[in-house]
């Protein structure tokens, strides 16, 4: 039972409303048959509020879009608690408020011709006795799906059409019955008469006039006292465990594991040949076979990378709420621009994305975006803008979240942190900012409030975008903007690497951190501050050698490869003796707390047994890297070689 | 006496008889490779591969505080499972198979809680020989070690002094 919608109401459109409509309808619909009376009646009355929008009847407004957001988060709390077989909540304000809305429309609305005014005249009188201008009258269909109907063409579809086309449905609601079958209840009212429904039989609809029309349910339900809406917060609802997968890709996997058996096939009978004795096995038959299953093999593995993907949007989808409650919580306007909702991403990072996103949104309410008056004064428009964007470069998966607020006060900022007895620097670029708000303990406010201000935010934003292998970058404007960009891989499942070795000790570096790759000699590398330093390009780049990750001493060789690595601080140079090529691996988690450590990211294997580790260059440097420096050529003679 | 008693894997530890119930032995192998790991404590001589996991493969000399030595034809890793982690021990040597009954457990005795007192759960005595009962929660929990050393000075130590150029 899911729920999504777009109830981001900010413009009326008919397509939308019509949308919400149904989804709320078929939610109502979903909720009978598991018996959840609740959600059922709150569905219900939702319905009548957004049928009295699409047909102009109830004007938009922020209280209702503010009900049709608390409506469906009460229902997805709805869907929680019955999945965890918890009690329901009581959904009566809403509905009250709700069906307040409804009447206030109608009667708002004299004309007579509005369906809700319809359906109240309905309900006051009794059905039988119609009145004249009117003349309407309830009747109860009730509509079973049969294999010969089907075949008629008459299915729930056209039924509903049907009536739709000669009334209004007021209520459809599937009702299970004996034997397996689901019988379609509708309530409609309309002008027909009896003898105009009677032919109706044949096409397997029973009809039935509604002698007492029953108090709407919606009404019934709104005895209790109109106090604030008890809504859990609770701003994600799908299962984290369970993943929706496109059927296609489904099949692909099918047609690979259908190639696989054939080649299996193949194999044994050249099994079977060579164990006879009989006949004179090809070694190229062999090879031809091993090559077909390592096909298959990268095949299955891309296929099976693939299912695991999923849109972005099953985190970006919940961000509305959360600014609106945001909105609410801190009086602050902003209109939420969702980008690239379709970007793909392992469903696996997802996950772990939710808490660093809703941090960071939750950072730009609080720090970024400025009230609305100050921001009239700063002349810019009242409500604020907050842009969340996914794109996909290479193996990469980027999400950006920008607001226009004031940006981040770097004034303030240093301040605090030399308070805090942080260490910081004379020019504070923005790489160095970052380093300072995600330090840990560091918080700008006074005051925690719920948005943000404890202090712990993005230090464990950061700590778990780089376990993941990502990077975080700002970028901050003065009174204009403040803008971080994720860097994430694709997949965590499978990694493009560079083999490298040094010392006996193997590595993979993942690909996506590699910029180029350099030959050097020995008599390149200087030491530079006490860090050793290769020139590079117009200035020098601070390296790292392999053996002393692993606290091994460098043998003496003339010449080494260096891998120039990219990560959020700048560019660092890996120093190995030999480089074993470019590989595609599958990453091991390293679970246990024991190997849980900084600047690994995992461990593969590459087909002897033995693990190699999986070097997250970000954090492994933390250390040595270094913004690149500009130091003119004649500096850098003064400083002896390191070897 | 009736001797049924739970089994246990037995191995040494610098001269010492350690045991672990064998229910909580996955398997025991030959040392062959161990991937180092930086940043890693002190007694974790690296990571090894078991059934497509990656393993932290824990020296309990490192462990309780005896030098290290280098791995032998003798040395084994005793992969164990406990509390939904599975971990290698690195001990000098594993081949035996011992029942070892509740009764001849005895509570640890002040003169034996020297350096690796505090990771037993009890001495058994069988015979003439003393058995040490490993207390796994303990073995496990290394927050009692000093903070990181680098990996090869610690694997390597016998062979190589490393040293880190500053």
């Amino acid at each position: 039972m899911h729920l999504e919608e777009g109830t981001e109401l900010t413009r009326v459109d008919a397509a939308v409303i019509e949308e919400l409509f149904r989804r709320f309808h078929s939610f109502k619909g979903i909720s009978a048959i598991v018996g959840l009376q609740e959600a059922e009646s709150l569905a219900h009355a939702t319905e009548d509020v957004l049928r009295g929008l699409k047909q102009g009847k109830i004007e938009v407004n922020q209280k209702l879009v503010d009900l049709l957001m608390s409506s469906t988060q009460f229902l997805e709390q709805s869907v929680l608690a019955f999945r965890a077989q918890k009690p329901q909540s009581n959904p009566g304000p809403l509905i009250k408020d709700l069906s307040a809305l409804d009447a206030s429309a109608s009667t708002s609305h004299s004309a007579g011709k509005s369906v809700s005014k319809r359906r109240k005249a309905d309900f006051e009188q009794v059905a039988s006795v119609p009145r004249e201008d009117i003349g309407l009258l309830k009747w109860k269909c009730t509509f079973i799906p049969s294999k010969v109907l089907d075949e008629k063409g008459i299915n729930v579809t056209s039924v509903r059409e049907k009536l739709s086309a000669i009334g209004e449905i007021v209520k459809a609601t599937p009702q299970v019955r004996g034997e397996g079958l689901v019988a379609f209840e509708f309530i409609l009212v309309t002008k027909e008469t009896p003898s105009d429904v009677a032919d109706w039989e044949a096409s397997g609809i029973v009809t039935e006039l509604m002698d007492q029309p029953r108090p709407d349910q919606a009404v019934s339900g709104s005895s209790a006292p109109s106090v604030a809406y008890e809504i859990e917060q609770n701003p994600f609802i799908a299962p984290s465990h369970v993943i929706r997968v496109d059927l296609k890709r489904l099949d692909e996997l099918m047609r690979i594991v259908g190639e696989m058996v054939i080649q299996k096939s193949r194999s044994d009978q050249v099994l079977t040949l060579a164990s006879r004795g009989r006949g004179t096995v090809e070694v190229s038959v062999l090879k031809e076979s091993n090559l077909v299953l390592t096909r298959n093999l990268r095949d299955l593995r891309q296929a099976l990378m693939k299912v695991r993907l999923v849109p972005v949007a099953e985190i970006f989808a919940r961000m509305p709420f959360v600014t609106r409650d945001l909105s609410r919580e801190t009086n602050k306007k902003a209109r939420l621009v969702l980008r690239g909702q379709q970007t793909e991403i392992d469903k696996y990072l997802i996950e772990k994305l939710k808490e660093p996103l809703l941090h960071l949104v939750r950072n730009a309410f609080a720090h970024g975006i400025e009230n609305p008056r100050e921001r009239i004064k700063a002349g810019k428009p009242e409500e604020a803008t907050i842009e969340l964007k996914a794109s996909t470069i290479g193996d990469s998966v980027i999400i950006q979240i920008r607001d226009d607020g004031r940006g981040i006060n770097r004034e303030a900022v240093t301040k605090k942190a030399r308070a805090l007895g942080v260490f910081v620097p004379e020019v504070l670029d923005n790489r160095a900012l970052l380093d300072i708000l995600c330090g840990a303990g560091f918080s700008t406010r006074e005051e925690a409030d719920r948005a943000a201000g404890r202090g712990v935010g993005m230090a464990v934003v950061r700590k778990t975008i780089t376990e993941l292998g990502g990077t975080i970058m700002l970028e901050t404007v003065a009174g204009k903007s403040t803008e971080f960009t994720l860097r994430m891989p694709l997949t965590l499942a499978i990694a493009e690497t560079i083999i490298v070795s040094s010392g006996g000790q193997t590595c993979a570096i993942p690909q996506s951190f590699v910029l180029e790759v350099l030959r050097i000699e020995s008599s390149d590398i200087r030491s530079v501050n006490r860090v050793d330093a290769i020139p590079y390009r117009d200035g020098i780049l601070p390296v790292i050698r392999l053996e002393s990750i692993f606290g091994l001493q460098p043998e003496p060789r003339k010449a080494w490869f260096v891998l120039v690595l990219t990560c959020e601080k700048g560019s660092v140079g890996l120093v190995a003796e030999q480089i074993h090529g470019q590989k595609e691996v599958v990453v091991r988690a390293m679970q246990d707390p024991l190997i849980q450590v900084s600047g690994v990211s995992g461990a593969t294997e590459l087909g002897d047994g033995k693990p190699v580790l999986i070097l997250n260059a970000a954090e492994l440097f933390n250390g040595a890297v270094r913004p690149p420096q500009r130091i003119p050529v004649e500096a850098k003679k003064e400083e002896e070689p390191a070897l | 006496m009736n001797a049924v008693g739970e089994p246990h894997v037995l191995f040494e530890v610098a001269g010492s008889t350690y045991a672990i119930p064998s229910k909580m032995v996955k398997h025991i192998d030959m040392v062959e490779h161990v991937t180092l790991v930086p940043n890693a404590n002190p007694a974790i001589d690296g990571v090894v591969f078991s059934r497509g996991q990656v393993i932290p493969a824990l020296n309990l000399r490192a462990r309780f505080g005896f030098e290290r030595e280098k791995n032998s034809i003798t040395s084994r890793i005793i992969f164990t499972h406990f509390q939904n982690r599975t971990v290698g021990l690195l001990a000098d040597a594993a081949r035996e198979f011992l029942s070892i009954p509740a009764e001849s457990v005895r509570p640890v005795e002040e003169t034996l809680t020297g350096i690796s007192g505090s990771y037993l759960k009890g001495v058994a005595k069988i015979g003439s020989r003393l058995i040490l009962l490993l207390d796994m929660q303990n073995v496990l929990d290394l927050s009692d070690l000093p903070g990181v050393a680098a990996p090869g000075e610690r694997a390597k130590s016998t062979h190589i002094k490393a040293h880190i150029s500053s």
